[in-house]
């Protein structure tokens, strides 16, 4: 069984477990969800008795404040998403013997981590897309157009973002039998990030920088450094090749 | 404006997410109704499905089902 044949196995997974499907929903309803929420906060705030004397403190919704809140939905319920559906990826399959089974035909490990990885990838991609259109169009309906191009550089951004943590996932699940463990383990890393982007100077060098680079590449605002996007891309091969030295020498 | 002219406003929009809601409510309840064996019982994931909103059936298709 070569790359091409287990990535296609682990598609049909994605679509069989319906975590496609789940990607897709979520991710577009968030799409369009995120301008309408920015749009609607003054009246939300209106309509509540005890909230009501702040609505006059809100200024008038913007395009920013779409964009703000769709980045802040999408990378949130994106990286959940890449967290729940990497855990199980290789600790479930080595835990239920589908693993050893699988890899009982001639096709090598990396093969097997690696498609797992794509399919993931895939899964993302295509909820991204479809949250990408959904919030496009509300964002036009409801405020003014967006600059296509932008838009998409921002979604690419925001997809890759997710993916750091897709790849985190991956190699704590080829480490574990617990997929419980695997998320543990991610999660801390996610904390540890979120930690360094919080810090002055060195917040920079944090894959969370992409987010920021993300907005202003949306924003047209001048981006002064993409170190966020290189240790992003460095964490994904550190651990895709983590897992690849952990799991090629594993008993299963 | 009160809150049914800012509901009438916005309902044209609103349909597609409230559609997209329910039909993902139903799709679980019926994938509940077949599946043989959940995680926890059958009528906690009706309570989650059917109050949870968007989250709920989410939850459930993600964590509540036994393969």
């Amino acid at each position: 069984m070569n790359l091409w044949s287990a990535f296609k196995k682990e598609v049909l997974e994605q679509a069989r477990t319906k975590k496609l499907l789940i990607a897709v929903i979520l991710l577009a309803a968030f799409g369009m969800l995120s301008p309408l929420m920015a749009k609607l906060i003054p009246d939300i705030f209106a309509s509540i008795p005890s909230l009501a004397s702040y609505s006059s403190l809100i200024p008038p919704p913007t395009v920013n404040d779409a964009v703000a809140q769709y980045v802040k939905n999408l990378t949130q319920f994106g990286v959940l998403l890449a967290l729940l559906f990497s855990m199980g990826a290789v600790a479930q399959e080595k835990d239920k013997g589908t693993a050893a089974m699988v890899l009982s035909k001639p096709m090598p490990r990396s093969s097997f981590l690696i498609a797992k990885f794509m399919a993931v990838s895939l899964t993302l991609a295509i909820a991204m897309a479809a949250a990408a259109i959904g919030g496009y169009y509300y964002t036009y309906f409801l405020f003014e157009p967006l600059k296509a191009t932008a838009f998409l550089e921002m979604n690419g951004l925001l997809l890759l973002y997710m993916l750091v943590y897709a790849a985190v996932t991956l190699f704590f699940s080829s480490l574990t039998r617990t997929q419980f463990v695997a998320i543990g383990g991610a999660a801390g890393v996610l904390i540890v990030f979120n930690i360094l982007a919080a810090l002055p100077n060195l917040g920079k060098y944090a894959p969370e920088a992409m987010i920021s680079n993300a907005i202003a590449l949306m924003l047209g605002q001048p981006i002064s450094n993409w170190w966020g996007l290189w240790v992003g891309l460095i964490t994904i091969g550190v651990a895709l090749a983590g897992a690849w030295l952990v799991f090629r020498r594993q008993e299963l | 404006m009160s809150n049914i002219d800012v509901l009438i406003k916005y309902l044209p929009l609103l349909i597609p997410i409230v559609l997209l809601q329910i039909g993902l409510m139903i799709f679980a309840l019926i994938d509940l109704a077949r599946r043989e064996r959940t995680r926890g019982p059958k009528w906690m994931w009706v309570i989650i499905i059917v109050l949870g909103e968007l989250i709920g059936p989410i939850v459930y298709l993600v964590v509540g089902r036994e393969e």
